[in-house]
C-alpha cells in the first residue's frame, strides 16, 4: 500500500515534468542574446504600440527606408525616390529580388495593402494618424471613406506611388517606422487578425520568426530570402525578457547576454567603473518634463508663475546628483541631436544660478505670491523610484528658492495618466515624450493646439499658425527658422518646464561589432557581428 | 467518500462564481483600461477598439456575456496580447508554474519535515537550535533579496547554474529559481513539524511504542509521522497558493515565462479577460487543493473519515 | 535472584523530588502489586524501569533487571528490553493505542522489530494473540482501528501487545481504572489466565484488585516507600500508619452499614421519562420518585443512560417523553426558560472540580457566583458571610478564600464546586460521579461532609456513579439502569444482600474486594455493553444473562414488585 503510494507521486512527478519539456530553443551557439525590458505585446505591426515591439518588428520587417547603425536615413525595401516640386507626390522603386521570408516576391501592393490596413477604422491601428498626411487618411480613419481611396499606389510591382494632402518635409522619416511596414496578404488571407505568430508571421525582413514565449523569449532566425542576406553576419538572434533590470545585468556579467536594454540606476556607476567601454551612453531623443495643467488656476493665465517655477529648478543640480546617468539637462524642448535643427534655448538659461533664482523670487511675487502668502501646488507622477527621487528633488528646490509648499502624488501608471488626460484634478504632473522620428516635427507638433498628446493643453494661435508655415514649406533651411522660431515662442510661454534628456544606456560585450549609438536608439541587428575567433 | 467528493465539487461551483464576480468587479473598477496608454489613442479609433472589445457596453452585460463564453469554455481574447486567447496564454504559462511550484513545494515538504523531525527529537540541543535559527533567517528574508544573491554567487562568480531561465535547456536552470521558491516554505515547514511533532513525541501512544521497543527511528516513522503531518497538510493549501503567487518576483528576476508574471502585467495592463482567466485559475486550483487536502485528512485520520 | 531489582530510585523534576529513595523487587513469575494515592509516585516509578520517562527527569538510583543494569542505559540498549523482556500496558487504551493505524499492523510492527522476518509467520502469531486476548473474530479485527473497539477490547489489544514477544515481566499500569466494572472483571481474569509465569507489577489505588490478585503488596505515599510484603500480611496487619488510613478509607461492597431508608415526603418524581439523542435513545421510560432527605444512587456502566436521564430531569438535555414533577410543578423546557426557584433547588456537581471552576475567578467569586444571579440584593458583605460559612461547612477555612483553582488539591477543588452548589440551599443536590477522580481518604471526607449536610439541611442527593463500593456507603436507595432501562430499584439494605436482577447480582460480583482472604469471583458477564444505537429486542439484557429464555428475547420485561425491590426481569432472583 505505501509503496503503491510513492510510485503514484513519482509518476504524478513524472507527468507533471514531461508536461512542459517542449520548451524554448537554446538557438545555435553564436545566436545574439539581446535584452527586452519589457515583452512585445503584439508582432502584429499595426497593432504594436510599444517601443520593444518595435525593437523586435525593425528586425523582422523592413520598409521603404530605414537608418544605418550611426542613425543616418538610408533606403532600405526602396532603392531610391523621387519628390514632385509641390511636395505631394512621392514615388518610390522597390529593389529587384525582395521575397518575403517564405519566398513570395515583395511587391509595391503589399506596401499599399499595409498602408490601407494602417488608416483602416476597423485595424483600430495605435499609429493609425502617424500617416494621416496622406490624401484622405483622414477621412478613411474617420470612417467617412471606404480604404481604397487613400491616395497610395502601385502602377507596378516594383513602384509605389503616395500623394499627400499637404506637403510634408519631414515625411520620409516616417517611412521607417513598423506600422508602415507592407503587409503579405495571403497570410492576412488565411489568418486574419491572427497572422502574427510563430509557425504563422511571414516577414520581409532580415529575419523571421522562430519561437515566442510570451513573457519570457522572442527568437528569430535569419531570413535566407532577405535580399541583403549576405550583409546580415549573426545567424539568430534571442531578446530575452528581462522586467527587472538588476535580473538583466546579472545576466550580462554571467556572460548569458550580449547586449542589455538597460542598466539599473542605482548600479550605474559600478558599472561605469568595472565596465568602462563596454557601456554605452547616448542621448535619445525623449524628454522628461514636468507639464502644467493651463485649463485651471493656478497656472492658467500666469505666465510668471510659470516662470518662477521653470526658473527655480536647478537642473544641473537634477542630473548630476539626483538622476546622475549622464542625462543633459534640458533647456529646450526639442532634444539636440535631430537633424537639421539647432533647438532654441530658455531665456535664462545663461543666467548664473544666482541671478536665476533672485529673478524667480521677482516673478513669484509678481504672480501674486509670498512667504506669507505661499504657493500650495501637487506634484502627481507616476510609481517610480526616479520619478519620486527627482519630484522629491524639486519639491526641496522650490521650497528653498521660492518657499513653495508642494504636495507629492504618487500615483499608479493607468490612474497617473487618466488624470493627466482629463485635467480635472491636475496641477503640476511628469511626463515624458520619445520622438516617433528624427525630426523636430515630432515633439513640436504635440504641443499645437488639439492635439491628443498636448497634456498641458496649450493653445497659441501664433504657434500653430508658426507651425502650419513650417509643414507647408518645402524649402529645408527656411522651415528650420519657422520651427525654431515656433520653438522659441513656445519656450517664452512656459507651458511646461523642460528638466532633462534621456540618454540610452547599454551594456554590449566587447565581442559585439558594429554598434553604433545613434539619438534614435534603433540597433538593428542585421548590422552587429560577432569579432572574428582568434582575434583580440 | 465519492459522494462527499462529489457535493463538495458541487458546493465549490458557486464560490467559483462569487470570486468571478468579484475580480470583474474590481478590475472594471480600477480606473484606465487596456486601450489607455501614454500614447493618446485619436477619439474615432479608441472608440472603434472599445466596440470591438465590447468594452462599451454596461457593465452587467459585459459580465453575462463573460459568464456564458465560460461556460462553453472560452475565456476570451487577451486585451494585451492581442495576438493570443486568454487560454492559449494560460496553456503556455501555468504549466511552467506549476512545475516549478510543484518542485518547489515537494522540496520544500521534504527537506522541512525532515528538519523539523531531526529538531524535535534532538529537542534543545544545539541542532535543535541551528535548524530553528536557520529556518527564522529563511523566513525572514523576502525572496527578492535571496534571489539576486544567489544569482551573483552561483551564476555570475561561480557560473554554476544560469543566471536566467532563457539562458539554457534542461534541469540546471531549475535549480535557482526552485530553491529560492521554497526557502520560505522550508522554514516554515519545518518549523510547523517541529512543533507539531514535539506535540506528537509527547503522545501516550508514542510512548507505547517506544514500550514495545522499536526504536526511535520506527517509532517516528511508523508511528509518529501520520500525525505529525496533519497541521503541515492543512497548511498545504494556503502555501501552495503562496508559492504560485509568490512565484511573480521569483519569474520577474529569473525572467521565467510564468503564469504569475503574466498576471501582474494583465493587471497593470488592465487587461480585463487576462486577468479574470488566470483568476479563475488559480480560484479553481486552490479550491481543488483544498478538496485534495481534506480527502488525504481522512485517509491519514481514520476518524474522520466517514463524515 | 530477583528478576526485577530496584534501589533507591530517585526522581526529580528540577526542585520536585517525585520519588525518593524507593526500592523494589520482583521474583519471576511473582504478581506483585504498586499501590498508592495519586500522586504517590507508582507510575513514574514504573515508567523509570523502562526508560520511558520524560526528557526533564532526573533520575538516580539503580535498576536491575535480570542483573543488567536499565538505568543510564541507551535507547538501544533499552529497546532490546522492552517487549522483549518487559511489557507494559497502559492506564488508557484509547490514548494508548495509536487511533491512526490498524490494530493488525501495529501489533505486526512489534514482531517485526523484535526480528520478526517472515510475513506468515508475523501474521500467524498475530491472530494466534488476538484469539489468546478473547477477541472475536479476530481476523476481522485485523483491520479495525482502535476507534472502531469497545474499551475493553481496546484493553486486550493493549495486552496482547503487551505480551506477543512473550516477556518475563509484564507491567500494567491502572490497567482497568478506565473500563467499566464488569469489563474490568473480565480483564483482570484474562490478566490472571494468559500471564503463565510471567511476573506481574500491577500498579493500582484499588485496593480491591491488589487484594485478588497480587501475592505481594508495596505502599507507596508522596514517592516514599511506605510499607511492603506479602499482600495478607499487609491486610490483615498493616504497620505502617499510611497503610492502615487506605484500608480504612477503602469502602467495601459487601459489607458495612448502609443507611436506613428515608421517610420523608416525595419531592421529585420522574415518570416514563425517555431521552433521545440523533441517533440513538439513551433513556427508555424511566420512573422514580426522590423523597426528602434521602440519597438516591443511580447506578450503571457506559451506555446504561444514567447521566442522560438526570441530565433531563435538569433541563440539560431535552426530554423526549415523560414528566418530571417537582414540588408539584411540572418542571418543563431547557434549564434557561426554568422558573429560578426552581433552577436554584436542584444543583448539580460534576466529576472533574477542576474543569468546572473558571480557572481565572478566585475561590471567594466561584463560590458566591450564585448569590448574584438568585440574591441579587444582598450587599457585598452578605454574600462574604454567606460563602464563609458555606466554605467552612464542607472543611474549607477562611484562606481558602483567595485561592485560584490551580492553587487547590483535587479534593478541595471539589468542595469548592459542591460549596457553589450548595450555597443557595438547594433540595436536592445531583452529583455526577463527583467523588471518582479523588482518593481514598479525601474522598472519604468528602462523603461524610455531604453526610452531615444531609442530617443537617433535609438536603436530597442524587448520586451517580459506577463504583457500588462507594454507593453503598452513602445511598438509601440505588436505582440500577442498563441500556437505558431502569432494571431495579431497591432499598441500599435489600440491594445489596439480596440483589433480585441477574444484572445487579453479576455487578456486584464484578467488584474486586479489598480483602485478600475472599477468593476473588470470576467474571460473571461475559461480552460487553451493546451499542445503545441498536439495543437487543425484548429484555436488553438478554444477550449476556445466564438466565435467559425465549420469552426475555421477545418480550421487555416491566417493573415488577418483588419482596420489596422492584425489578423489570421475568425471572428475577
Amino acid at each position: 500500500m505505501k509503496t503503491l503510494r510513492i510510485l503514484g507521486l513519482c509518476l504524478v512527478f513524472a507527468g507533471l515534468y514531461a508536461c512542459g519539456e517542449a520548451d524554448e530553443p537554446a538557438g545555435p551557439p553564436d545566436t545574439l542574446q539581446r535584452g527586452l525590458p519589457t515583452d512585445a505585446e503584439t508582432l502584429d505591426h499595426h497593432k504594436a504600440r510599444s517601443l520593444q515591439a518595435a525593437d523586435v518588428l525593425r528586425d523582422l520587417g523592413e520598409g521603404l527606408v530605414g537608418y544605418s547603425a550611426t542613425g543616418e536615413l538610408i533606403p532600405a525595401a526602396a532603392e531610391s525616390w523621387e519628390v514632385s516640386d509641390d511636395g505631394l507626390r512621392y514615388t518610390f522603386h522597390l529593389r529587384d529580388g525582395l521575397r518575403w521570408s517564405n519566398g513570395d516576391p515583395v511587391v509595391a501592393d503589399h506596401f499599399v495593402a499595409g498602408m490601407r490596413r494602417l488608416v483602416d477604422p476597423e485595424t483600430a491601428a495605435v499609429y493609425v494618424d502617424l500617416l494621416s498626411g496622406i490624401e484622405n487618411a483622414a477621412a478613411i480613419s474617420a470612417g467617412d471613406i471606404p480604404v481604397s481611396m487613400l491616395g497610395v499606389e502601385a502602377p507596378d510591382d516594383r513602384t509605389l506611388v503616395i500623394r499627400l494632402a499637404q506637403p510634408a518635409p519631414y515625411f520620409i522619416n516616417l517611412l521607417s517606422n513598423p506600422s508602415t511596414f507592407p503587409i503579405h496578404p495571403p497570410s492576412i488571407a488565411e489568418h486574419g487578425d491572427r497572422f502574427a505568430r510563430p509557425g504563422r508571421l511571414v516577414s520581409n525582413g532580415a529575419y523571421k520568426l522562430a519561437a515566442w514565449v510570451p513573457g519570457s523569449l522572442i527568437a528569430l532566425t535569419r531570413n535566407e530570402h532577405y535580399w541583403n542576406n549576405a550583409a546580415t553576419a549573426i545567424d539568430a538572434v534571442n531578446y530575452h525578457v528581462l522586467v527587472q533590470d538588476t535580473a538583466e545585468l546579472n545576466r550580462y556579467r554571467a556572460g548569458e547576454l550580449h547586449i542589455t536594454s538597460t542598466v539599473p540606476p542605482d548600479a550605474f556607476a559600478q558599472v561605469r567603473n568595472q565596465y568602462g567601454n563596454e557601456l554605452h551612453v547616448s542621448p535619445q531623443l525623449n524628454i522628461y518634463y514636468y507639464g502644467f495643467n493651463l485649463t485651471k488656476p493656478p497656472f492658467k493665465d500666469n505666465l510668471a508663475l510659470r516662470q518662477a517655477l521653470s526658473m527655480a529648478v536647478d537642473r544641473e543640480e537634477l542630473v548630476e546628483d539626483v538622476v546622475g546617468r549622464g542625462e543633459p539637462p534640458a533647456y529646450s524642448w526639442v532634444p539636440p541631436g535631430i537633424n537639421n535643427y539647432d533647438p532654441p534655448r530658455l531665456s535664462f538659461s545663461s543666467l548664473s544660478k544666482n541671478d536665476r533664482e533672485q529673478r524667480a523670487r521677482h516673478l513669484y511675487r509678481q504672480a501674486g505670491y509670498s512667504e506669507d502668502n505661499p504657493l500650495r501646488v501637487q506634484i502627481r507622477f507616476n510609481t517610480n523610484a526616479t520619478h519620486k527621487k527627482v519630484a522629491v528633488a524639486i519639491q526641496s528646490m522650490w521650497l528653498d528658492v521660492l518657499g513653495v509648499e508642494a504636495e507629492l502624488i504618487n500615483e499608479e501608471s493607468q490612474v497617473w495618466l487618466a488624470n493627466m488626460r482629463e485635467a480635472e484634478v491636475t496641477q503640476v504632473f511628469r511626463a515624458s515624450w520619445v520622438g516617433d522620428y528624427n525630426d523636430a516635427h515630432t515633439f513640436l507638433s504635440i504641443l499645437q493646439s488639439g492635439n491628443g498628446m498636448n497634456m498641458p493643453r496649450y493653445e497659441n494661435e501664433d504657434y500653430d499658425e508658426l507651425m502650419e508655415l513650417a509643414a507647408a514649406q518645402s524649402d529645408p533651411k527656411q522651415r528650420r527658422l519657422l520651427l525654431e522660431e515656433a520653438e522659441r515662442k513656445m519656450l517664452s510661454d512656459h507651458p511646461v518646464i523642460p528638466l532633462y534628456f534621456y540618454v540610452s544606456k547599454h551594456l554590449v560585450k566587447p565581442e559585439i561589432e558594429g554598434w553604433g549609438d545613434n539619438v534614435l536608439d534603433y540597433h538593428y541587428s542585421q548590422h552587429l557581428s560577432f569579432k572574428a575567433a582568434g582575434g583580440d | 467518500m465519492l459522494r462527499y467528493t462529489l457535493l463538495r465539487i458541487l458546493g465549490a461551483i458557486p464560490t467559483l462564481l462569487l470570486v468571478i464576480a468579484l475580480a470583474f468587479l474590481m478590475v472594471h473598477a480600477a480606473p484606465g483600461g487596456p486601450f489607455s496608454n501614454e500614447r493618446v489613442l485619436p477619439e474615432h479609433v479608441e472608440e472603434k477598439i472599445e466596440k470591438k472589445y465590447r468594452l462599451d457596453e454596461p457593465l452587467p452585460k459585459q459580465f453575462i456575456r463573460y459568464v456564458s463564453g465560460l461556460v462553453q469554455g472560452d475565456l476570451g481574447p487577451s486585451y494585451g496580447y492581442r495576438d493570443y486567447d486568454v487560454d492559449e496564454l494560460i496553456a503556455e504559462t501555468f504549466p511552467r508554474s506549476l512545475r516549478i511550484g510543484a518542485l518547489a513545494i515537494t522540496l520544500a515538504l521534504l527537506l522541512g519535515m525532515a528538519a523539523g523531525t531531526v529538531a524535535a527529537l534532538r529537542q534543545g540541543s544545539w541542532l535543535d537550535k541551528f535548524v530553528m535559527g536557520f529556518s527564522m533567517t529563511g523566513l525572514s528574508i523576502p525572496v527578492f533579496v535571496v534571489a539576486p544573491v544567489l544569482v551573483l554567487l552561483f551564476a555570475v562568480k561561480l557560473h554554476w547554474l544560469p543566471a536566467g531561465w532563457t539562458s539554457q535547456t534542461g534541469i540546471s536552470r531549475y535549480v535557482l529559481p526552485v530553491i529560492t521558491l521554497a526557502l520560505p516554505q522550508i522554514a516554515y515547514i519545518a518549523r510547523l513539524t517541529r512543533a507539531s511533532m514535539i506535540d506528537v513525541l509527547g503522545r501516550d501512544f508514542v510512548r507505547t511504542a517506544r514500550a514495545q521497543g522499536l526504536g526511535t527511528a520506527t517509532v517516528v516513522r511508523v508511528h509518529a509521522l501520520r500525525p505529525a503531518m496533519l497541521p503541515v497538510l492543512s497548511y498545504l493549501g494556503p502555501a501552495v497558493a503562496a508559492v504560485l503567487t509568490g512565484s511573480v518576483v521569483v519569474e520577474e528576476i529569473f525572467g521565467i515565462s510564468g503564469m504569475g508574471q503574466l498576471f501582474v502585467r494583465g493587471a497593470s495592463n488592465r487587461d480585463y479577460t487576462l486577468v479574470l482567466g488566470i483568476v479563475i485559475t488559480y480560484a479553481t486550483l486552490i479550491i481543488a487543493l483544498n478538496l485534495i487536502v481534506d480527502i488525504l485528512y481522512g485517509i491519514i485520520d481514520p476518524r474522520v473519515r466517514y463524515r | 535472584m530477583s528478576l526485577l531489582d530496584v534501589q533507591g530510585l530517585t526522581i526529580r523534576y528540577g526542585n520536585d523530588t517525585v520519588v525518593d529513595g524507593v526500592d523494589l523487587y520482583i521474583d519471576r513469575g511473582e504478581s506483585v502489586g504498586l499501590v498508592g494515592e495519586s500522586g504517590s509516585g507508582k507510575s513514574q516509578s514504573a515508567l523509570a524501569i523502562l526508560g520511558l520517562l520524560p526528557r526533564q527527569a532526573e533520575v538516580s538510583g539503580s535498576i536491575l533487571f535480570d542483573e543488567q543494569q536499565l538505568l543510564g542505559a541507551s535507547e538501544r540498549e533499552l529497546d532490546t528490553f522492552r517487549a522483549r523482556r518487559i511489557g507494559m500496558v497502559f492506564q488508557d487504551p484509547m490514548q494508548a493505542l495509536n487511533p491512526y493505524l490498524r490494530i493488525g499492523a501495529q501489533l505486526r510492527q512489534i514482531l517485526r522489530s523484535h526480528g520478526g522476518t517472515d510475513k506468515a509467520a508475523v501474521d500467524a502469531r498475530v491472530l494466534e494473540m488476538l484469539a489468546k486476548v478473547g477477541l472475536p473474530d479476530p481476523d476481522r479485527q485485523l483491520r479495525a482501528y482502535p476507534h472502531e473497539l469497545s474499551g475493553g477490547m481496546r484493553q486486550r489489544v493493549m495486552l496482547a501487545s503487551a505480551l506477543i514477544v512473550e516477556p518475563d515481566l509484564l507491567i500494567a499500569d491502572e490497567p482497568t481504572t478506565a473500563l467499566d466494572v464488569t469489563v474490568q472483571a473480565q480483564i483482570l481474569d484474562l490478566l490472571e489466565d494468559i500471564r503463565d509465569n510471567t511476573a506481574l507489577l500491577l500498579i493500582t489505588h484499588d485496593l480491591g484488585v491488589v487484594a485478588g490478585h497480587c501475592e505481594h503488596m508495596i505502599v507507596l505515599d508522596k514517592g516514599h516507600l511506605v510499607e511492603q510484603g506479602q499482600t495478607t500480611t499487609l491486610f490483615a496487619a498493616p504497620g505502617h500508619p499510611h497503610t492502615r488510613t487506605l484500608l480504612d478509607a477503602a469502602p467495601r461492597v459487601d459489607r458495612g452499614d448502609v443507611a436506613t431508608s428515608a421517610t420523608g415526603s416525595t419531592i421529585l418524581s420522574v415518570s416514563d421519562a425517555s431521552v433521545e439523542y440523533r441517533d440513538l435513545t439513551a433513556v427508555r421510560k424511566v420512573s422514580f420518585a426522590v423523597r426528602e432527605g434521602e440519597t438516591v444512587a443511580v447506578v450503571g456502566e457506559s451506555g446504561s443512560g444514567k447521566s442522560s436521564v438526570v441530565r433531563a430531569m435538569l433541563g440539560l438535555v431535552p426530554l423526549s417523553a415523560g414528566r418530571v414533577v417537582y414540588a408539584g410543578k411540572n418542571l418543563e423546557g431547557p434549564v434557561e426558560r426554568r422558573l429560578k426557584s426552581q433552577r436554584r433547588d436542584l444543583q448539580l456537581v460534576f466529576q472533574d472540580p477542576v474543569s468546572a471552576l473558571n480557572p481565572q475567578m478566585r475561590v471567594r467569586a466561584i463560590v458566591a457566583e450564585p448569590l448574584l444571579v438568585h440574591e441579587p440584593s444582598m450587599t457585598a458583605a452578605e454574600r462574604l458571610e454567606r460563602v464563609t460559612a458555606i466554605l467552612e461547612k464542607v472543611g474549607l477555612s477562611e484562606r481558602f478564600l483567595q485561592r485560584f483553582p490551580h492553587q487547590l488539591s483535587g479534593g478541595q477543588a471539589q468542595r469548592v464546586a459542591i460549596a457553589r452548589a450548595l450555597i443557595l440551599r438547594p433540595r436536592v443536590l445531583v452529583c455526577d460521579e463527583a467523588v471518582a477522580a479523588l482518593d481514598g481518604s479525601v474522598r472519604r471526607q468528602v462523603l461524610d461532609m455531604l453526610r452531615a449536610v444531609q442530617a443537617d439541611t433535609g438536603l436530597s442527593i442524587i448520586f451517580i456513579s459506577h463504583d457500588l463500593a462507594v454507593v453503598r456507603s452513602i445511598s438509601h436507595r440505588v436505582l440500577v439502569m442498563y441500556l437505558g432501562k431502569l432494571v431495579e430499584a431497591a432499598d441500599s439494605g435489600t440491594l445489596f444482600t439480596a440483589p433480585r436482577h441477574p444484572y445487579t447480582q453479576a455487578l456486584l460480583d464484578s467488584v474486586p474486594v479489598p480483602d485478600p482472604v475472599v477468593v476473588p469471583k470470576r467474571a460473571p458477564l461475559r461480552g460487553e455493553v451493546p451499542s445503545p444505537v441498536n439495543p437487543p429486542p425484548g429484555c436488553v439484557f438478554h444477550p449476556r444473562c445466564t438466565k435467559a429464555e425465549a420469552r426475555c428475547g421477545s418480550t421487555a420485561p416491566s417493573m415488577r414488585d418483588v419482596a420489596g425491590s422492584s425489578v423489570a426481569c421475568h425471572f428475577p432472583n
